[in-house]
């Protein structure tokens, strides 16, 4: 009776453990790709700049694009990775000396896994530094 | 006893260890393909176009392992015309078994990478 108290507080510790880390492994590596389509997207779609409204709808699609797998979701889509949001994913764009996008950089500012018996907490990673290598259109607008 | 903790050093295993490689094979997957396009980007035919795509993929501060270790070892090959595709390959990620190293496993799994990108890639996104 010992043996079995001893033996199965051990047992459901590292049982424990293994969901713990195992889901928490699982969270992560849905967010490594989440991140890499949406930066490989962010890295080709066309980049408008007509106004900042315009500049900021193209990060709000990269968003979406990382959360939903979709630049334009539907109503009610569902995210790729439980509860993350486009508020979660922080989209910068690094501009070369003449004003043109060199590179884009994108990452999970920060998302909490809650793994049952105890929470995860990813600030800035994973990220994805891609070039760019899309279209400039300085004077068009996004539609 | 010993039967039942071997057997739980293998789930264990299972779950720790192979989460962490496949962790780490698509970090280093979505890295290489970050750096090959960084390289094709920078091709123009000319000595100095490759010196600069080096530079692009050595500039990159992807990492792996959850994010907490630069990549190593890293290869960049280029099309013979100097201008048509660059290939990346990360071939030296080595991740260090915990548990299933205790039951028989490995003491390390390399998990390679390879991407290649077109210097003029067909655009399919507007």
């Amino acid at each position: 009776m010992i043996e079995l108290a001893v033996s199965a507080a051990v047992m459901v510790s590292c049982l424990a453990g293994t969901v713990q880390f195992g889901y928490t492994f699982y969270i992560y590596n849905e967010l490594v790709t989440a991140v890499g389509n949406g930066g490989r997207y962010a890295a080709m779609r066309t980049y408008r700049a007509a106004s900042p409204e315009d500049i900021e709808k193209g990060k709000a699609a990269i968003r979406n694009m990382v959360v939903y797998g979709d630049a334009r979701p539907a109503a009610g889509a569902v995210p790729q990775v439980v509860h993350l949001k486009p508020e979660q994913i922080q989209v910068e764009w690094v501009m070369d000396e003449s004003g043109k996008p060199a590179e884009v950089n994108v990452s999970v500012a920060d998302y909490t896994v809650d793994a049952a018996f105890g929470m995860f907490r990813f600030a800035g990673r994973p990220a994805v530094e891609y070039p760019f290598v899309g279209r400039f259109a300085p004077s068009e607008s996004e539609p | 006893m010993s039967v039942a903790m071997v057997l739980m050093l293998a789930v264990m295993g299972l779950a720790f260890d192979f989460g962490r490689i496949y962790i780490a094979r698509n970090e280093a997957q979505v890295f290489t393909d970050a750096a090959a396009m960084a390289a094709a980007s920078k091709l123009d035919g000319t000595d100095a176009g490759l010196d600069r795509a080096r530079q692009a993929v050595s500039r990159l501060p992807m990492r792996w392992n959850l994010g907490t270790k630069a990549f190593t070892g890293v290869r960049v090959e280029f099309s013979p015309d100097k201008q048509s595709w660059a290939s990346v390959a990360a071939p030296d990620n080595q991740v260090e078994i915990t548990f299933l190293r205790a039951v028989g496993g490995p003491a390390v799994f390399t998990v390679p990478a390879h991407s290649v990108a077109a210097a003029k890639p067909v655009r399919l996104i507007e």
